[in-house]
């Protein structure tokens, strides 16, 4: 079985469509797939979303604390979008919500995004 | 009734996920809520994972899952052969990793608190480490049916 990921550039910000599972393995993919471009680009936010994901481990909430750690630095947002209730619960017991931000989907993540780089422009 | 199922396999982080679906699948005759099978299949992932990037160093090695079902409580043993934990109680403080640079954080332990009734776990640095979980299933509809 082949977990499928996507990546999407929008200028500063890069969205995750994470998989239907989100273990240990598969974060280790996502890792090798998402390095080069923070490596290569200014990404200052990342949008995670988990649509498709029904499953997620520690790994996952791993692999957020890692990105927050890249994006902190350069003033950015992590945005976590299209949760389920298991997901919900995961992201509870981890504390992630402390240091990401909730948002519907993935269309309100950037309408939060703009609105931040509105407020840093005026 | 007393049922057991034992599971053996390679320390490849791709058997993660053939781990968690297995032993969630043997759990299944206790006909267990939803949430009660993604809890088992979370916890699960959380020891497999340990043996895979501590318990072996990510080199491989023999893990060893024992399953008991007994009245209605799971009972899941999860076995590495690996170099085991110089201080278990550190390893077990939410956050403590000793990967950070594999953006490990530190909430395995925890996790497997948070989603099953009892967790202990037995280490032998040199030797490896074992971790024995429990869970009860279908404890509401129990009470319920003490109270009648």
């Amino acid at each position: 079985m082949k977990e499928k990921m996507c990546y999407e550039l929008n200028g500063e910000t890069m969205v995750i469509h994470l998989p239907r599972e989100l273990d240990h393995h598969v974060v280790q993919m996502i890792r090798n797939q998402t390095d080069c471009f923070f490596d290569s680009k200014r990404i200052r936010n990342v949008v995670f979303d988990y649509g498709n994901t029904s499953f997620m481990d520690s790994s996952g909430i791993g692999l957020v604390m890692g990105k927050y750690k890249e994006v902190r630095y350069l003033n950015g947002n992590i945005y976590i979008a299209c949760v389920n209730q298991r997901v919900a619960r995961v992201l509870e017991i981890s504390g992630l919500y402390r240091v990401a931000i909730l948002v519907k989907n993935v269309e309100e993540a950037f309408e939060e995004i703009e609105e931040v780089n509105e407020k840093v422009s005026v | 009734m007393d049922e057991y199922m034992v599971l053996e396999f390679d320390g490849d982080s791709r058997n993660e996920s053939f781990a968690r679906v297995t032993v969630a699948a043997f759990v299944t005759r206790l006909d267990p809520t939803l949430e009660e099978i993604a809890d088992i299949k979370t916890a699960v992932s959380e020891a497999v994972t340990n043996c895979v990037i501590h318990g072996y160093e990510s080199k491989g090695g023999r893990i060893r899952i024992e399953t008991r079902l007994l009245d209605r409580t799971v009972t899941i043993t999860v076995k590495d052969f690996g170099i085991g934990i110089e201080n278990i109680s550190l390893a077990m403080e939410p956050l403590y990793t000793t990967k950070p640079e594999m953006d490990r954080s530190g909430m395995g332990f925890a996790f497997m608190e948070a989603f099953m009734d009892e967790l202990s776990v037995d280490s032998q640095p040199g030797e490896g480490t074992t971790v024995v979980m429990k869970k009860r299933i279908g404890v509401i509809e129990d009470k319920s049916s003490e109270i009648e």
